[in-house]
């Protein structure tokens, strides 16, 4: 294996190089603090989350698991559908490294998604380590998707077409979610959609190597991240795979996947790996590496001919699913 | 960490967008983007649509600001920030902001950077213009000589990527003026752009292509509309068919070149012929050439003319030597244009529009205000321009006058 990476898309080599000084690098335990307060924020409060008036959006609290918090549910409907009877459910998981963020992290994602296919948004708030080490975060997620599947009909959605989805740490509780849904016998999501997400808590594949120092969640943060959720557990044989998906020993009886990752991200191997096992199980994936992209990559540099790529191929597999 | 830090799109006029537009195209630059990149990279910071047209390699690109690639025909607003790709070159690259009367620091900063860019990178991938043969000066003048041999000519035209052996092929001379002859390839219905197929070559492609439409194949109609319309020799003005004038039948009317293909300034369009009516086609470009106008207030009227729409108005080139004495209605309106600064667009607009209603609304003057000013360039006249007589008479006069001009 060489230790030199594969090159960074010459565009969006060009928006990293841009925006470097906006960007984490490296980040560690002392920065999560700074991070919370960081531009993000900001940028979050001016999302037009109606989507210039295509979506009613509610802020919910609904319960959390048994004997914990309410969590807070984004819940955003179709104002006027296109078509009658319920709509699809797309359960947004938002990213942030299991640190930082809220609800309305990445969700104009899945909103546009589902401007495009008709389709309810309903975005899940979940406690955030290092506070609240696993498994608040999973718990919490897997709370709002029951709340989700037993209000369905309320949200004018479908709990027979429920998409689960989210990128980063927001796709790994995404397949954990898939995982504790499949365990606990609980509601049945017909799709998970996994963009580049943080399965692995090991953080030793070739990639997480290759990519030390480089790009937007390398090596270092990626053990800042783990290390939040799990304490001292992190890279022990004992951790969970409700925490770390990629430990799971069965992935059979899974919902068809999407995954997607870049070529030149610490996650790129993890996810491959994932991929290949689903297929192994016997399971229905979809997996995109996209060429020099670094972590999240479509959401930094939206514009660029790959970015539009990908997020196409965000839709056209929905589409396909969703059987429209 | 997806998205939170903050993503890449207009940016804010301060002192550290220039340094980010910097590093931006430069980055860009150092990983060897193509040119959509680097057009895009201009489009999304400045967040506006880019273009860059360079007419000479034939290139033409434009990006929205979220993007997408969308290509344009209609021309540059030449008030839009732009920047040469050389000193003192013409405008090639622009950012469309409308009523930008001076270009911002960063508009400035992106245009100058990306227009660096993109020099680099068309020096590298299309050559130093002019890059193909069909630019070649001496193989274009050999296939519009209607004195080189024949074999002569047919051995140039295929140099250029002409296909003399298929039958429905067409090739229009241009004239463009100040500039080199140009041949463009006649776009085929459906089919691909002048340009496009310039690396078909062979005998045996074409041959193979003409014995499928002599075994029945449907041609297309228009190319067999043109076939029927041309007499072998493709010369201009020579239609046997006792047809119309040029242009004048419908299907001459696609096949032309979008404005993107053509040479900037005054342009005359030769029509449409097989490989060896191309000297023709040429003496149709030249002669469209001088119906042309700059575009001044002196001279105004069209800066693209095709020898196709010209008809029998084609005749008085032939009469009208550049630089002779004027013919008297010549002289008479160079005396009323004396009189009145408005007097030359008020006679063309009521010269070049269906209605004194529309010459009217054309010049931005009220009906009424237009009656009063052709009274007055009447009496200046000594003849009227209101009834249809007159108005061709000035129109001819107008010509004319263009054409004593050179």
């Amino acid at each position: 294996m060489s230790m030199i990476p594969p090159p960074f898309d010459p565009e969006l080599a060009a928006a990293l190089e841009a925006l470097k000084d906006m960007l984490p690098q490296q980040l560690t335990m002392d920065d999560i603090a700074a991070m919370r307060q960081g531009p993000g924020i900001e940028m979050l409060a001016q999302l037009d989350l109606t989507m210039g008036g295509f979506f009613e959006v509610e802020d919910r609290l609904v319960p959390g698991p048994e004997g914990e918090p309410e969590i807070s549910l984004l819940i955003c409907r179709p104002a006027a559908p296109a078509t009658p009877g319920p709509l699809p459910v797309i359960y947004h998981v938002h990213g942030g490294g299991m640190v930082v963020g809220n609800n309305r992290v990445g969700v104009d994602a899945p909103l546009a998604w589902a401007r495009e296919l008709g389709a309810v948004v309903v975005s899940v708030e979940y406690r955030l380590a290092p506070e609240h080490p696993h498994p608040a975060p999973v718990e919490d997620v897997y709370a709002g998707l029951l709340w989700t599947a037993e209000h369905a009909d309320e949200l004018g959605g479908d709990p027979e077409r429920i998409v689960i989805a989210g990128a980063s740490a927001g796709g790994g509780l995404t397949a954990a979610l898939a995982l504790l849904t499949r365990d606990r016998k609980g509601p049945r999501p017909i799709g998970q959609v996994l963009l580049c997400p943080m399965l692995d808590d090991r953080n030793d594949t070739p990639s997480a190597h290759q990519m030390a120092g480089r790009g937007v969640w390398d090596r270092t943060a990626n053990e800042t991240g783990w290390t939040a959720l799990l304490g001292e557990l992190r890279g022990w044989p004992d951790v969970s795979e409700y925490a770390a998906p990629a430990r799971a020993k069965d992935l059979s009886g899974l919902p068809p996947a999407f995954l997607d990752v870049g070529s030149a991200e610490t996650f790129r191997d993890e996810v491959v790996s994932y991929a290949s096992r689903l297929w192994q199980a016997g399971g229905v994936a979809e997996l995109h590496v996209w060429p020099g992209g670094f972590h999240g990559f479509d959401g930094f540099a939206p514009q660029a001919a790959v970015s539009r790529d990908c997020r196409e191929a965000h839709v056209r597999w929905l589409r396909r699913l969703l059987g429209e | 960490m997806k998205e939170l830090a903050g993503r890449l799109t207009a940016l804010d006029p301060d002192a550290g967008a220039a340094v980010r537009v910097i590093a931006y195209f430069d980055t860009l630059a150092e990983s060897r983007a193509g040119l959509e990149a680097l057009v895009r990279g201009a489009a999304v910071l400045a967040g506006c649509p880019a273009r860059l047209v360079d007419v000479e390699r034939r290139v033409h690109v434009r990006v929205e600001p979220d993007g997408r690639r969308q290509d344009s025909d209609l021309p540059p607003d030449p008030d839009w920030p732009s920047a040469a790709l050389v000193p003192d070159g013409v405008p090639a690259l622009w950012l469309e902001r409308a009523g930008a009367a001076e270009p911002s620091v960063v508009d400035a900063v992106i245009l100058e950077r990306a227009a660096g860019a993109l020099r680099v990178v068309l020096d590298r991938t299309r050559g130093r213009a002019p890059l193909s043969p069909a630019d070649d000066p001496a193989l274009v003048e050999t296939v519009l000589d209607p004195t080189a041999a024949e074999g002569a000519r047919l051995h140039a035209a295929r140099r250029l990527g002409l296909d003399p052996d298929d039958p429905a092929g067409r090739a229009r001379a241009v004239a463009p003026f100040g500039g080199r002859p140009r041949i463009l390839r006649v776009r085929r219905e459906g089919g691909p752009a002048d340009g496009a197929p310039r690396g078909r070559r062979g005998g045996r492609l074409a041959e193979g292509t003409s014995r499928g439409r002599q075994d029945g194949r449907p041609d297309d109609g228009t190319s067999g509309d043109r076939r029927d319309g041309w007499s072998g020799d493709g010369t201009s003005g020579d239609r046997r068919d006792g047809g119309p004038g040029h242009g004048a039948s419908r299907d001459r009317w696609d096949g032309r070149p979008t404005e993107a293909e053509l040479p900037g300034g005054r342009v005359g369009v030769g029509p449409a012929v097989p490989v060896l009516g191309l000297p023709g086609s040429w003496d149709g470009a030249r002669t469209a050439l001088r119906f042309t106008a700059g575009g001044s207030p002196q001279d105004l009227g069209e800066r693209v003319v095709y020898a196709d729409d010209l008809g029998g108005i084609a005749l008085l080139a032939e009469l009208i030597a550049p630089g002779a004495e004027p013919p008297p209605d010549v002289r008479d309106v160079e005396r009323a244009a004396a009189d009145s600064p408005w007097m030359l667009a008020t006679l063309h607009a009521v010269a070049s529009t269906a209605s004194l209603r529309a010459a009217a609304t054309g010049i931005n003057v009220h009906h009424s205000t237009l009656q009063d000013r052709l009274t007055h360039a009447e009496a200046l006249l000594g003849w009227p321009v209101r009834t249809p007589r007159g108005r061709l008479r000035l129109h001819l006069a107008l010509t004319m006058r263009h054409l004593a001009r050179g």
